[in-house]
């Protein structure tokens, strides 16, 4: 618990951040782009040319906002509504799964030999079915056991205004709670498995002699871990962790097979009743394209962040 | 460490206390089960013109029509759950909801779920390619394993084309609208799909679609599918179906045969 100590082994395994490469374009770097671009507009004229199909993009627009037809007020539509929930689902889920990494990533870096099996068995179970198989099982077999025995929704009815009006910021319509906590707990439980092997690898990758000096300072098994282990770790997790989250944000599509109303299941609706598919389709990929774009960037600046905290 | 097999002893712990205090999966009488709940529970999927959404994102259709009176005259709410069609036997099994609404009767599907009383009718058309298909003879040209269908994967109307023409590749697809584009852009030969969509779908592209007939393929009758063993409900239900046979039908007309609901609509 005393911090020098801390300061001490900071300072002697400093490592300084990747410094960023200048800029330089070379004639063959233009030639190179110069091909890309005429690849990707040659597609674009074939699919104009050899896909017979109007396009409308007029339809969409609709569904983003509409005005309440009585107070006059705007509205979030069905696509805005779908990505609200897909966006919960995400910080949600990032964080759901994120502890449950944690837990089975230490159970499977214990000297327990219990608590290695138990995260063994976890992680070797779930990362080796699909998932499209696992969001069925899951919510046929056990959110169908675990979801009476809650009774949320008659816990949500009961429950004051004040907790009522924190769980709809957190989950949005509360007459869709029950939907939406079973697609977050599919979508944790399921990418928590990853996440645990991240943290195992981020775990192992601090060297055995770090952790046998902070024994021989005295440090008690808990300081060990979070003053020597974990800020070296996280840092060495971080890269994973962002393709491991923006993955997260791509898989919480998969929840809509069992009707979560997210942004896919949403679209799917816009797609069907507007008759409009590939708008509808492009115009979703853009938006997931832009949630996982700023995800990337938001990492790429904790990374530079954590390499300068250890100059 | 120990911490942490204490976290995982106590989450076992509260697993089972949740589960030995589940409630039995609620059998006994649906319809009292309904009452007490206040609220009729209906599983269907998005399908032109049964279910859809309107430019304020509010569902219309005939299903929504008819689950709407429905629950009114039982004297209870409606909950509307739009359900993926793939999964949606499975969630009427797994008692996600009390029913689903406009539901073709099959003999496959009656396996597995009880039918009232037809209270529908509906037909399956085809459109066909005016390119690929324009020289073939209606129906046995088709019988031919360069000739492509495309359906929308689970409808009734994919069964029907595997059986009559056998010899023809089938193509399935999560939506209509997609299996049309695919005749429309030359891809397979020729679509089903229950109509209107076919009579719809052919006016809107007269320069690349055409009929071969515009007799139905094949014909079917919808009911509402419940879980199996609930006598009285399906009593129950008939008799409201009776009772609201001229109601059903007026609704039916309204919209299959007409376009009236068009511009109420999203779809152009």
């Amino acid at each position: 618990m005393t911090p020098p100590l801390t300061v001490k082994i900071e300072t002697v395994y400093s490592r300084s951040p990747p410094p960023r490469k200048p800029l330089h374009l070379t004639p063959a770097d233009a030639v190179l782009l110069a091909l890309a671009f005429t690849c990707v507009g040659y597609v674009g004229w074939r699919t104009h040319t050899v896909l017979d199909y109007r396009w409308d993009w007029s339809s969409i627009w609709p569904f983003l906002l509409k005005r309440d037809p009585v107070t006059g007020e705007l509205q979030p539509n069905l696509i805005i509504t779908g990505l609200l929930t897909t966006l919960r689902l995400a910080v949600l889920g990032m964080i759901v799964s994120g502890l449950i990494g944690i837990v089975i990533g230490m159970a499977r870096t214990s000297r327990r030999l219990l608590l290695r099996l138990i995260g063994s068995a976890y992680v070797m179970l779930i990362r080796n079915i699909p998932p499209v198989v696992f969001v069925f099982i899951f919510y046929f077999f056990i959110a169908s056991q675990i979801m009476p025995a809650l009774g949320l929704s008659e816990r949500v009815r009961d429950a004051g205004p004040l907790i009522r009006w924190l769980l709809s910021v957190l989950v949005g319509d509360l007459k869709l709670i029950e939907n939406f906590v079973i697609g977050l707990l599919c979508l944790s439980v399921f990418n928590g498995a990853y996440v645990a092997e991240i943290v195992r690898a981020g775990i192992q990758s601090v060297s055995r002699h770090q952790i046998e000096a902070g024994d021989s300072l005295g440090l008690s098994r808990g300081d060990v871990l979070r003053f020597v282990v974990f800020p070296q770790a996280t840092r060495n997790m971080l890269p994973a962790l962002a393709s491991q989250f923006i993955q997260l944000i791509k898989d919480s599509s998969l929840v809509s097979l069992v009707s979560i109303q997210e942004l896919s299941f949403m679209a799917q609706d816009v797609q069907v009743s507007t008759q409009r598919v590939f708008e509808v389709l492009i115009f979703v990929a853009g938006i997931y394209f832009l949630l996982c774009f700023s995800l990337s960037r938001l990492f790429e600046w904790l990374e530079r962040r954590a390499a300068l905290a250890y100059r | 460490m120990r911490v942490l097999t204490r976290l995982f002893g106590f989450m076992l712990l509260a697993a089972s206390v949740l589960l030995a205090s589940a409630p039995a999966n609620a059998q006994g009488n649906m319809l009292e089960t309904i009452k007490k709940r206040g609220k009729l529970q209906v599983g269907y999927g998005s399908f032109v013109p049964w279910a859809l959404r309107d430019k304020q994102g509010n569902w219309i259709g005939f299903e929504i029509d008819v689950t709407t009176k429905l629950a009114k005259d039982m004297g209870v709410d409606v909950e509307l759950m739009p359900t993926a069609w793939d999964g949606i036997i499975p969630s009427l099994l797994a008692g996600k909801f009390d029913a689903i609404f406009g539901m073709t009767v099959t003999e496959p599907r009656k396996e597995q779920v009880d039918f009232t009383a037809p209270y529908s009718q509906s037909g399956v058309g085809v459109a066909a390619s005016k390119q690929l298909a324009a020289g073939l003879q209606w129906p046995e040209g088709y019988n031919d394993a360069k000739v492509t269908f495309a359906c929308r994967r689970g409808i009734a109307a994919c069964k029907a084309i595997e059986e009559r023409w056998p010899k023809a590749t089938l193509r399935q697809f999560d939506d209509d609208a997609i299996a049309f584009q695919e005749v429309i852009n030359a891809n397979a030969h020729a679509v089903m799909s229950s109509e209107p969509k076919p009579t719809f779908f052919t006016l809107q592209n007269p320069e690349k679609l055409f009929r071969p007939t515009t007799d139905y393929v094949t014909t079917g009758v919808e009911g509402f599918a419940i879980r199996k063993g609930n006598p009285e409900a399906i009593a129950y239900f008939n008799d409201w179906i009776g009772k609201n046979k001229d109601w059903l039908k007026e609704r039916h007309t309204y919209w299959f045969k007409t376009r009236d609901w068009a511009d109420k609509a999203a779809a152009n």
